[in-house]
């Protein structure tokens, strides 16, 4: 397929998008943001015969709080994320992790539903979706189903998306007033960087000194999708997260993870990674919940 | 000018200049940062076609057929031609000729040119590429420099593997090993770095109803291009019109030949069509100029008191497929491979060597980067072990003007590394590093500050011809047309000239328009490269100006009848007697008296008398020279690394323009910076792993630090107003500061750029695993 032959439809809202998703015999891909749909593109990967520009379809665009939960359209852009005052107090984690995507122009043209849809291992907002137990809507024209995070993915590039669904909302549990989480992100330069290894953290504070009741850790970039660390997470309630907890339970996170070697980095290296992003990350996390208290 | 210079010397060497020195306004600046300006592959035609080259299939194998039939039949292809549509010489390089336009028996890498084709469309050409079929028989694929010098190993060029080897020896280093005190031995590599312009390689080639060829594409040198256009098309150059500037970036990597050829002999095949060529990221990273890597091994011995003793060094650099300007990389990295020292007893040897890696060639700092980081980091492994403070080794072993270097030769021109170092040791972040250290944020950062020194040769060397031209016209509007033929390829040479000749001419800058990179237009007054268009162009326009001077005062006193020693010549007019002249009115009685309104200016560049034996062209007449300070901060946890702050302190000679200066050393200093933690073209086996930007990383402006530019003003008398050049030391030390300010931080020595995170971490991590293991 040669770029100057596929076609664009760009429909008018969601029923129509369903619809035209609902077309067979063509091969149709959503184009949302683009960041990196247009990049796949370029290089040969993704031509499909129609491009479904969904950039348009603002009913897909909202962050609102309904029935005890946070809604998050798939066509919020990372910017949109960043700026909202409920997600920045409700939902910190999936805050920073938008603000490490790429760098401004990525996060202004770049969706979490498109994000979500490549379903890179090393996407960002994925493991803070993760720790907050995002369940994703998924519709097709005639049906609507819902799928937690960690069943959605099932590889690299791979979901379990069919050809005539798309995600029409991603559902989040808001934070509790003791509840706060944090994103730690490694790559080989500040912006504009794919994740070598990634973490994001979420902990359920107790009453005493650096008493954890729970938590979630989830890792990326460290496996063909992302993982949720549970030895980890099973540590965090032994004992109060002293400095010298938080350097035992890091140590335990390379035993979670199973990473590849690639041009950004071997797998020895992110192993050791993922445990010193979990050091770094609950020691931070630490600091600012006591900063917090005080 | 020289004549002027002295006499401001004369006077108290305060004369105040009313623009050089001054922080004026790039000239270029409005249309460049509004976006008016357009890159010459942003333009449209509408009868325009698209030109595309096929790569080379394998890194090194024997051609045996080319079938160009099929692309031919495909619609909308107008041309597909092969190395037998070459009407002159197969072949272009700076120095020695060896790399096929297309190559036609044998590909020596992956960014071998096979066919061209010209397309209705860039889709149709791209399509087209893939439908020339070329028969290919495997060869064995020389993939590492050391292997590629043995015997055994097959050969990529008739004379052998070996480019070029020089050899600079003084004294004897074998005494002076065996009475040394301390002897410091390391080997050291450096990554093949990318020029990654902002422009890629491309342009538009025409060619009208007469046969005569324009050639609009960003380079380094329009004359030299259209020579190697003409030859490869067997054509005469004076049909040639090359416009090279004034927009794009190219550090050196448009230095060589970069597509002129390849449009040129697309246009004579596009009946007339403009055609355009523009290499996508992806292409100009294979097919592009790269910085040599090198393998550095040095030995340096010394006194306990800290006086060098000598200096051995084997350097090895793999310059790819084709010689380009490889042999003048060795050449200059082993003439700087001492650093701005006297060592008596030095021992120097570099290669060039031919491997299927790619192509290497010019590159900002030209082999020094890599050497720089070796004695540097041996000076203060050195200070560090005789318990002498890094700046004190360095002011003692220097070399001052007048003084013989570790070349063996007497440096006549300026010397400014005492000065800068003292500077360096003065400045706030020297004085207060041990402040500055402990005030890093998190318990595993670790902060280091570090300083190094180094120069750079200014022009050719001796064994090239080096030389400045300049010309200035009077326009009917009254302005000034200097023309300069060193482009403007982003660097602000531009301001500079206008500057020189509104200084000299005593008139506004904006009466003054300057013209570069244009074979119709400018004289040929060599390259953009070699840190030497401020000291060449500006001398030559300084040279040209008198001659406008006299010109102009001879017209007025003819005009008046006033006698010439009554004419004043003052700001922005000539006066005769009382009576005011404009240069508008003096074009027009030019004019009508249908007499010249142009002048020129020529300047040899300084060389020395003779060549140091085996040296391939050392010593230089004149040098540039600059110490840097830097702090870095190390995230002990993943081996990332923040340069902090950056103390950049140029010997320059004046200063024409102290912000043009700062755009140098800032963005020398980013580039350095890139160069030392990020930056690595990956080939392996004779394929690119890295691709594009996503995986080559470059420093955005979150890894920018504080740059603080403290200029040291050794005038250099034959300089324009002192000025020397500085367009790439500007890169240099801050390699081997950084190299050395992250050791300071961890105790972690890194000897294989760049200094990754990983790098870093796993030599961090050794480092605790040695300490751990009980003393034996
Ligand atoms: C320079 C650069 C830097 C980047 N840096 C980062 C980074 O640091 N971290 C990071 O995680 N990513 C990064 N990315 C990747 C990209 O920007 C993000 O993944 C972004 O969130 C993608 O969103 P988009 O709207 O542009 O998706 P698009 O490119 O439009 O689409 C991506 C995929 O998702 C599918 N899709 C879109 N919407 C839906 C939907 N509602 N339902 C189902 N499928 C859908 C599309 O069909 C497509 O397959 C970077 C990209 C670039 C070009």
């Amino acid at each position: 397929m040669l770029v100057s032959e596929i076609d664009v439809i760009s429909p008018l809202d969601l029923d129509e998008c369903l619809t035209i998703l609902s077309r067979e015999g063509i091969q149709h891909r959503l184009l949302a943001g683009g960041t990196d749909a247009v990049v796949r593109m370029k290089d040969g990967k993704w031509r499909p015969n129609v491009w479904i520009n969904v950039k348009g379809l603002n009913e897909l665009r909202y962050i609102v709080k309904k029935d005890g939960a946070i809604h998050i359209g798939p066509l919020t852009t990372h910017s949109d994320i960043i700026r909202s005052q409920l997600l920045q107090t409700q939902a910190d984690v999936l805050v920073e992790a938008a603000r490490e995507v790429g760098a401004t122009q990525m996060q202004n043209m770049g969706t979490i539903g498109g994000n979500i849809g490549t379903a890179s291992p090393a996407g960002d907002t994925i493991p803070a979706l993760f720790v907050l137990g995002a369940v994703l809507e998924i519709r097709s024209c005639n049906n609507k189903r819902l799928v937690p995070i960690e069943e959605f993915f099932i590889g690299p590039g791979k979901t379990v998306l069919r050809q005539n669904e798309m995600i029409t909302n991603i559902i989040i549990q808001p934070q509790e007033k003791n509840e706060i989480g944090i994103f730690q992100k490694l790559g080989p330069r500040k912006a504009q960087s794919i994740s070598i290894v990634n973490v994001a953290v979420n902990l359920i504070m107790g009453e005493n000194n650096r008493q954890c009741l729970g938590g979630k850790i989830a890792f990326g970039a460290v496996a063909p999708t992302i993982i949720r660390a549970k030895k980890c997470e099973s540590m965090l309630k032994i004992a109060p997260i002293t400095d010298d907890m938080i350097e035992n339970i890091s140590k335990v996170a390379w035993k979670e993870v199973m990473p590849i070697t690639d041009v950004r980095a071997s797998a020895s290296y992110r192993r050791d990674m993922a445990s010193a992003l979990l050091h770094r990350g609950l020691y931070r996390l630490m600091r600012r919940w006591e900063s917090y208290e005080s | 000018m020289k004549a002027e210079a002295k006499n401001e010397k004369g006077n108290g060497g305060n004369t105040p200049f009313t623009w050089v020195g001054k922080r004026v306004r790039r000239i270029d600046g409005p249309e460049k940062v509004t976006g008016e300006l357009k890159y010459m592959t942003d333009y449209q035609y509408e009868d325009m076609v698209w030109g595309k080259v096929l790569r080379a299939k394998y890194p090194h194998a024997r051609i045996k057929e080319i079938h160009v039939e099929k692309a031919k039949s495909l619609p909308g292809v107008i041309a597909v031609l092969t190395h037998k549509d070459i009407p002159g010489f197969n072949g272009f390089g700076i120095v020695v000729p060896d790399q096929p336009v297309l190559c036609s028996d044998v590909v020596r890498c992956t960014g071998d040119a096979v066919a061209l084709v010209a397309a209705e469309t860039s889709e149709i050409a791209e399509q087209a590429l893939g439908l020339v079929d070329v028969e290919y028989e495997l060869l064995e694929v020389v993939s590492d420099p050391e292997k590629a010098m043995g015997k055994t190993s097959p050969q990529l060029h008739p004379d052998g593997n070996i480019h070029s080897h020089v050899k600079i020896k003084n004294g004897n280093v074998e005494d002076a090993f065996q009475e040394a005190d301390l002897i410091i031995e390391n080997t050291f590599y450096s990554p093949r770095q990318m020029h990654a312009f902002i422009e890629t390689e491309g342009g538009w080639g025409k060619m009208d109803e007469e046969g005569f060829i324009t050639i609009k594409c960003p380079g380094q040198y329009a004359y030299r291009d259209r020579m190697q256009i003409a030859r490869a098309l067997a054509y005469n150059p004076e049909r040639i019109r090359v416009i090279s500037s004034p927009i794009g970036g190219a550090f050196g990597g448009k230095d060589e030949i970069t597509v002129q050829i390849y449009l040129a002999l697309l246009a004579m095949h596009t009946n007339g069509r403009p055609v355009k060529i523009h290499y996508s990221r992806e292409e100009s990273v294979v097919a592009g100029m790269k910085r040599h890597p090198f393998k550095v091994q040095m030995k340096t011995a010394v006194k306990k008191d800290g006086t060098l003793l000598a200096n051995r060094v084997r350097a090895v650099g793999d310059t790819g497929a084709y010689a380009s300007l490889g042999g003048a990389v060795i050449a200059l990295a082993i003439e700087h491979s001492c650093g701005p020292y006297k060592i008596p007893n030095v021992d120097l040897e570099g290669f060039c060597v031919y491997t299927n890696n790619g192509i290497a060639g010019a590159f900002r700092g030209f082999g020094v980067n890599q050497v720089c980081m070796a004695i540097e980091t041996h000076m203060d492994m050195i200070a560090e072990k005789l318990g002498i403070d890094p700046v004190e080794i360095r002011k003692k072993n220097v070399y001052h003007q007048g003084e013989v270097s570790s070349m063996g030769h007497v440096v006549k021109s300026s010397v400014g590394t005492h000065k800068t170092l003292e500077v360096a040791e003065n400045c706030d972040l020297w004085k207060n590093r041990e402040k500055y250290k402990a005030e890093a944020s998190e318990p595993w950062k670790k902060r280091g500050v570090s300083l190094a020194t180094s120069f750079h040769g200014i022009g050719m060397g001796i064994g090239l011809p080096d030389y400045g031209a300049a010309s200035i016209e009077l326009l009917p509007e009254g302005k000034f047309k200097v023309a300069v033929g060193c482009e403007e390829i982003g660097g602000g040479n531009s301001t500079v000239y206008a500057q020189v000749a509104a200084e000299m001419l005593k008139c506004d800058i904006s009466n003054i328009v300057v013209v570069q990179g244009d074979t119709s237009q400018t004289l040929d007054g060599g390259t953009v490269t070699a840190s030497r268009s401020t000291y060449t162009g500006g001398r030559a326009v300084a040279t040209a100006a008198p001659n406008m001077v006299s010109l102009l005062t001879e017209t007025a006193a003819e005009m008046t009848g006033v006698v010439m020693e009554k004419i004043e010549w003052l700001p922005n007019r000539i006066v005769a007697a009382g009576e005011t002249i404009s240069y508008k009115r003096l074009f027009d009685y030019l004019y009508e008296h249908r007499r010249k309104t142009k002048v020129e200016g020529h300047f040899m560049l300084p060389k020395e008398k003779e060549e140091i034996k085996g040296s391939g062209g050392a010593p230089h007449h004149l040098y540039g020279y600059l110490t840097h300070v830097v702090m870095v901060e190390v995230d002990t946890l993943t081996g990332e690394t923040d340069v902090l702050r950056v103390v950049s302190i140029p010997d320059a000679g004046k200063v024409i323009n102290p912000q043009g200066l700062e755009g140098q050393t800032e963005g020398g200093a980013v580039m350095g910076i890139g160069y030392t933690l990020f930056e690595d073209v990956l080939i392996e086996g004779g394929y690119h792993k890295t691709r594009n930007f996503t995986d080559y990383i470059i420093p955005t402006i979150r890894e920018t630090p504080i740059i603080e530019t403290f200029p040291v003003e050794e005038a250099e008398e034959s300089g324009p107003f002192g000025a020397k050049g500085i367009g790439e030391v500007v890169m240099i030390p801050i390699i081997a500061a950084i190299m050395s300010a992250i050791y300071d931080a961890t105790g972690a020595r890194i000897k294989h750029l760049p200094a990754t995170p990983e790098r870093i971490y796993n030599a961090i991590k050794q480092l605790k695993e040695q300490e751990a293991q009980p003393a034996r």
